[in-house]
């Protein structure tokens, strides 16, 4: 599957989630992961250590490529920065703004500061959808 | 859903210090602009002429014309025109052909440089430039 690739390296963000589920024992079942249930039914700590879905990256990407007017053939991985893209401090800002619409979230600028690639981007995507209240 | 934007209206900021500053307004200026394009489109009835990308696209191209500026006070003063420019879209002072001739058609996004040059020939195109040709 194409998550155990991203799994190392995105591995820094999550660690703190493991430590705290391997903490609470046998009830990590629970409502903060439960979106993940569906998707394999390999070890759980696979599962948790998958930072965003490839679901998301692929709309991250879209995004990217519309707002950058880039052909379909640029190499376009998620660990691509938007600055090797062509995107200046402007394009990143307006990126940012077209994820939020997209998937109705709200970034905080300090949060807005840290993404440099498409990874990133998925990441804190996937952790607004999940913070914010259901509708 | 996220909590809907609403434009605050503070007093004038003193100047930025340096160009990290002012970058930084204007990085802010960009943002609230487009958090208020959800409320723009519903104020003008937008819907079917033009879609939010677009006008963020207008708003960005606006602030790329004056990227090459280092001067932070000018920076300072455009974002104030820009800021005014925003709060009386946002106010309804506006209508709505103004919206659309100045970000969605003519000097916006759409040229409409047909009909000028239909009738001219080329010698008058050649005339009208200089008087050798």
């Amino acid at each position: 599957m194409a998550s155990l690739s991203t799994t190392s390296l995105s591995f820094k963000a999550p660690s703190t989630r493991i430590s705290q589920v391997l903490r609470k024992g046998s009830s990590f079942q629970s409502v903060t992961f439960g979106r993940f249930t569906s998707s394999t039914s390999k070890s759980l700590r696979l599962q948790i250590s998958c930072a965003a879905k490839a679901e998301t990256v692929q709309k991250v990407s879209d995004i990217v490529k519309e707002q950058l007017a880039l052909t379909a053939d640029t190499p376009l991985t998620a660990e691509s920065k938007f600055t090797a893209l062509g995107a200046d401090s402007l394009d990143t800002v307006e990126i940012v703004m077209a994820l939020e619409e997209k998937f109705n979230i709200s970034v905080e600028e300090s949060d807005a500061q840290n993404i440099t690639t498409i990874q990133e981007a998925a990441d804190l995507i996937e952790d607004l959808v999940q913070k914010k209240p259901a509708a | 859903m996220a909590a809907p934007f609403t434009l605050r209206k503070i007093g004038v900021p003193p100047n930025s210090a340096n160009l990290t500053e002012a970058r930084r307004r204007v990085f802010d200026f960009f943002r609230a602009a487009c958090r208020s394009i959800p409320t723009i489109m519903d104020i003008y009835n937008l819907q079917d002429v033009v879609a939010p990308s677009q006008l963020r696209f207008a708003i960005s191209a606006q602030i790329r014309n004056n990227a090459h500026i280092t001067d932070p006070k000018v920076i300072d003063l455009l974002l104030f025109k820009g800021m005014e420019e925003l709060t009386d879209i946002v106010d309804h002072a506006k209508q709505r052909h103004h919206i659309i001739g100045q970000y969605v058609v003519g000097e916006g996004l759409v040229q409409n440089t047909g009909n000028k040059d239909q009738g001219r020939t080329g010698f008058l195109k050649n005339f009208y430039t200089s008087n050798y040709f």
